[in-house]
């Protein structure tokens, strides 16, 4: 190992997961086998919307090898309904009451109507088409804006609407404070300069885990409901599971998978299936597993974005932003899912509309409308998406207006100094946007791309810049998370040491890839002065770990490692104390330093120990202690942060543009990130990669598609297109980095919302490359044929 | 969805008509035709098979007719279920036209299709649906065309309205035929059809 203890922190270090990764000996969810264990299969509902008249399940039951098959009834008086606290937000809304199963109405294409239990998974299947289903077909709600017209059908009719949630997020808690905020915004578009006003569309998008959801429950009368799930946060399935089935909670027990292939929010809600599994182990005794295929994750979840933004941006002719007024519409789907209902992502997308800019003032509302499609799930960039798109490029409108630089008027509104808190009142810790962006700007010769646009230009080239950048959050802390997700912010992790010089580190969250095994080592080692593989970590099994509100909004950096910190920091403490006493000196952890696996006394070197010396005299040997030392080394710390904390990133992107055919290419993308104190820099330089392939793949490929009567068309990878590595230009990832001051090692939370100023970045390049023709364009996706109806428009051949 | 054609049969337009009552006709050609029952003078059911793509699937439908003006022209709406495959809900509008010794049919189908069909997409049900089609359509006019180089005539192909061009039965062909039906709504919009 070429890092020494001391350059661990920073170190590109290998990943310790991957040896078992990439050799094939990793462990999911599917490869966990429990004797007895019986599989279960869902029947979905292949309408939109329509009343159930009747279910015939005698036929799946009289089929050899069939164990149970259950309806929506089954469940309606032994379960109780959702929404129930533990899954709740503290946000007023219109929350539909659902069970696991369908009830009298199925309420979009794909929704659970039948679940089968049987003794192997293609008996299941067989039994599951053997369920027959009557239904009447309903007209189905499918579009947000004239589902929240009077008249509309109704997704859930005891609502009495489709307005699930909505919210101004500017001026106050008063509609008098709003309004008068939405007058003083009102008076300054009427004396601006220049007013963009555009309709922002973003397409239905978002993420597809490489691998699906998954649980396997068993149950046994005296130790209750183990029950192991995909999922990125096993402490709340764990309390859902307890409140929704009235199980007492020492009798149950979840645990996230150590491997699980992705998560990027789509295991983050409760899910009803997880729930109906539960329910049938515990019904029958029996271990029961449910692995979603593909199809069933396709038409279910990783759907998000999809929402109507119409934005105006007040201007004043130098280019100087004053007041932005957006009212947006987002299609929540049916909204039956745990945690998010659909509306948390649209909410925490307003709440952050205003980016990196000053603003003298904002009016921004939201509404949010049930429909009946698969509800929105979590999903990286977890609401952004389509704000960011909005207000990137109504920046770039206003640039254009103006006759500025895009580049030069974000650089002259960027926040200049931090804290700040926007106009929708988000709290911006600590950071410098200017030298994020001056480090971009350092990257890329403006004047000589003009030039070479231009030399383009004349020979029939159309060659464009285009950039954006985005506020993220950090970590997510408890003064935003309770009322958004009516669950903690803080990390918690316990530190375990071994009387070997090993140490265990104990996370409540659940990781699905991102390499959190590594970075948590490598703080450990630098910490302790032992090597990363020295350090084992545990997450996601709430048997053996802390709390914590799981793997979700870039808390690992930022909270998790944090609270390991903290919690060597005490064990630090303790180690000095008792080997100052033995060494009979007078000494505290100061005058001591951890390095090359040992223990050395400042104040003079030869008065030393091996780690594994004086954590084993402590744990194995507690006697001749200092007055009130007990032994044992482990310690559970709990991190907070004071306030809430972002990160800050900036992209630049260059595209060629072929006006024949609307084809384009993308010549370059660099960028500039503030992520803090750098853990592991492959691993971040992978978080950005993997963060920028997605915006570009949803900005450009995928499409989740619904037909006119709701039937979801985009349920395999043929129609619902990934972008692949032939499809993405090389990443350049440059860093201008800012420690937090509000984290013990100045680390900062990454990834989580990084694909959302994509989108923007991209078709900024794009427009500016058409900006002869005068083309703005304000939806996506952006594909080539978008690009030639808009020069054909423009060339007035439309 | 929605779909406009014109075929040649190599009959008078009475024997067309009458052999479009016909169920033991229908019977024969309809491809994977495993029952069909008249219910009443206008309202019949059917069961038919078919393979599209991945999918293999039984088809339970029924079918009312309406508008019946006999030998020319009458409407057809009906509904289908292919259990686990999907469903499909159709309407048509038949009529038939003399063309010297033989007939012309024109029909126009609009469709809807549901669940795993409908998400099968363009490709393989299109693909299906000409197979199915043509199969068909060999087979009718075999049971009741003239037997003889009629048979050997080539398409009669008219431009339709809308989206469209014409052909029929012989195999493969109708090379430019937009197919945009979904294969089991082939399978059974020839049943109903051919009422």
């Amino acid at each position: 190992m070429a890092a020494t203890p001391q350059d661990m922190l920073g170190a590109r270090l290998p990943r310790k997961e991957d040896l078992r990764l990439v050799t094939g000996t990793g462990k999911y969810l599917a490869d966990i086998l429990l004797p007895g264990m019986l599989h279960a299969v869902f029947v979905r509902s292949e309408y939109a919307h329509a009343r159930i008249r009747g279910i015939d399940t005698s036929e799946a039951l009289a089929l050899h090898g069939v164990v149970a098959v259950y309806t929506g009834i089954d469940f309606k008086d032994t379960v109780k309904p959702m929404p129930q606290p533990v899954v709740q937000p503290n946000l007023p809304a219109r929350y539909p009451t659902f069970w696991p199963l369908a009830i009298d109405k199925v309420k979009h294409h794909g929704e659970p109507v039948a679940l089968v239990i049987a003794r192997d998974k293609y008996v299941a299947v067989d039994a599951a088409e053997l369920v027959v289903v009557d239904y009447e077909e309903l007209t189905p709600v499918l579009d947000p804006e004239r589902a929240l017209e009077d008249g509309s059908p109704l997704v859930h009719e005891e609502d009495g609407s489709n307005e699930i949630f909505a919210m101004t997020l500017t001026g106050g808690l008063t509609e008098e404070e709003q309004q008068r905020n939405a007058d003083a915004v009102e008076r300054i578009f009427q004396g601006a300069d220049i007013v963009v006003k555009e309709r922002f569309r973003v397409h239905r998008t978002g993420i597809t885990p490489m691998e699906p959801r998954g649980v396997l429950c068993d149950w046994n009368d005296a130790d209750g409901l183990t029950a192991w799930i995909t999922t990125q946060r096993p402490h709340i399935d764990r309390l859902a599971l307890i409140d929704l089935l009235d199980i007492p909670g020492e009798q149950v027990r979840v645990i996230a998978p150590r491997d699980q292939g992705g998560g990027f929010g789509v295991k983050a809600p409760f899910y009803r299936e997880n729930l109906a599994i539960a329910y049938a182990a515990r019904a029958l005794k029996r271990p029961v597993r449910w692995i979603e295929s593909r199809y069933e994750s396709l038409m279910n979840v990783g759907q998000e974005r999809d929402q109507v933004n119409y934005l105006e941006v007040a201007a004043r002719k130098d280019g100087k932003l004053l007041a932005l007024r957006n009212r947006g519409v987002a299609d929540n789907g049916v909204g039956t899912t745990g945690v998010y209902w659909g509306f948390v992502m649209p909410f925490l997308g307003a709440v952050e509309m205003p980016n990196a800019y000053t603003w003298e003032a904002g009016d921004v509302r939201l509404r949010v409308a049930t429909t009946n499609k698969a509800s929105l799930t979590p999903s990286r960039a977890f609401g952004h998406f389509p704000t960011r798109f909005a207000i990137e490029r109504a920046v770039d409108m206003v640039a254009r207006r103006v006759g500025m630089e895009p580049s030069a008027l974000r650089r002259m509104n960027l926040v200049p100094s931090l804290p700040y808190t926007s106009v929708t009142n988000e709290y911006y810790d600590s950071g410098d946007f200017l030298r994020v962006w001056d480090n971009l700007m350092a990257q890329v010769d403006l004047p000589a791309f003009r030039a070479e646009q231009a030399a383009a230009r004349a020979a029939g080239r159309y060659l464009g810049i285009g950039f954006g950048c985005g506020v993220e959050l950090s970590g997510v802390a408890s003064e935003l998370l309770v009322p958004m997700e009516n669950q903690p912010g803080y990390g918690a992790a316990t530190v375990r040491l071994d009387p070997r010089g090993k140490v265990l580190v104990f996370g409540g969250d659940a990781p699905g890839g991102q390499g959190h095994e590594t970075t948590t080592a490598q703080v450990v080692a630098s910490l302790f002065g032992i090597q990363a593989s020295d350090v084992v970590v545990t997450t996601g099994d709430t048997g053996t770990t802390p709390f914590g509100s799981g793997s979700i909004g870039a808390r690992a950096g930022s909270y998790f490692v944090s609270a390991v910190a903290e919690a060597c920091g005490e064990l630090k403490d303790k180690i000095t104390r008792i080997l100052a006493h033995d060494l009979q000196i007078e000494a505290s952890v100061q005058h001591f330093e951890f390095k090359n696996g040992e223990v050395v006394y400042l104040g003079d070197r030869s008065k030393r120990k091996s780690f594994r010396d004086a954590v084993e005299r402590i744990i194995m040997f507690p006697i001749n202690m200092p007055e009130g030392e007990v032994g044992g080394l482990e310690y559970t710390a709990f991190f907070e942060a004071a306030k809430p904390m972002i990160c800050f990133n900036a992209d630049c992107c260059i595209v060629e543009v072929n006006v024949d055919t609307g084809d384009f290419e993308i010549r370059r993308w660099v960028t500039s990130e503030d992520v803090g104190t750098v853990i592991n820099p492959n691993i971040v330089d992978g978080q950005m990669h993997g963060a920028i392939v997605q915006g570009l793949s949803n900005a450009m490929f995928e499409e989740f598609v619904y037909d006119e009567r709701g039937q979801q068309m985009s349920a395999d990878f043929e129609h619902y297109k990934l972008a692949t590595a032939a499809d993405v230009p090389d990443i350049e990832i440059t860093y201008a980095t800012t420690p937090c001051p509000h984290t013990p090692l100045g680390t900062r939370g990454i990834g989580e919302g990084r694909p959302s100023s994509v989108p923007g970045a991209l078709t900024n390049a794009v427009c500016d490359a058409l900006a002869p023709f005068g083309i703005e364009i304000a939806e996506l996706p952006l594909r080539p044929n978008l690009v030639w109806r808009k020069l054909r428009e423009a060339r007035g051949e439309g | 969805m929605q779909l406009t054609e014109q075929i040649r049969i190599n009959a008078p337009r009475e024997a067309v008509f009458a052999a479009l009552n016909d169920v033991d006709i229908l019977r024969q050609a309809i491809p994977g035709c495993e029952a069909i029952d008249a219910v009443s003078p206008t309202e019949m059911t059917a069961t038919v098979s078919a393979k599209v793509g991945p999918l293999k699937a039984r088809f339970s439908g029924q079918v009312t007719l309406a508008d019946l003006v006999p030998p020319e022209s009458y409407t057809l709406s009906g509904e289908g279920k292919g259990g686990p495959a999907g469903h499909v809900r159709v309407s048509s509008r038949v009529k038939l036209t003399a063309d010297g010794a033989a007939t012309l049919l024109d029909y126009d189908v609009k469709a809807d299709i549901g669940g795993k069909l409908a998400q099968l997409g363009g490709a393989i049900v299109e693909k299906t649906a000409r197979k199915l089609a043509g199969e068909f359509f060999a087979s009718f006019n075999a049971l009741v065309g003239v037997p003889e180089s009629a048979a050997e005539a080539p398409p009669a192909a008219t431009p339709a309205p809308v989206e469209t061009s014409a052909s029929h039965g012989h195999g493969h062909g109708g090379e430019h035929l937009p197919w945009v039906l979904g294969g089991a709504l082939a399978v059974l919009v020839i049943v109903w059809l051919t009422r």
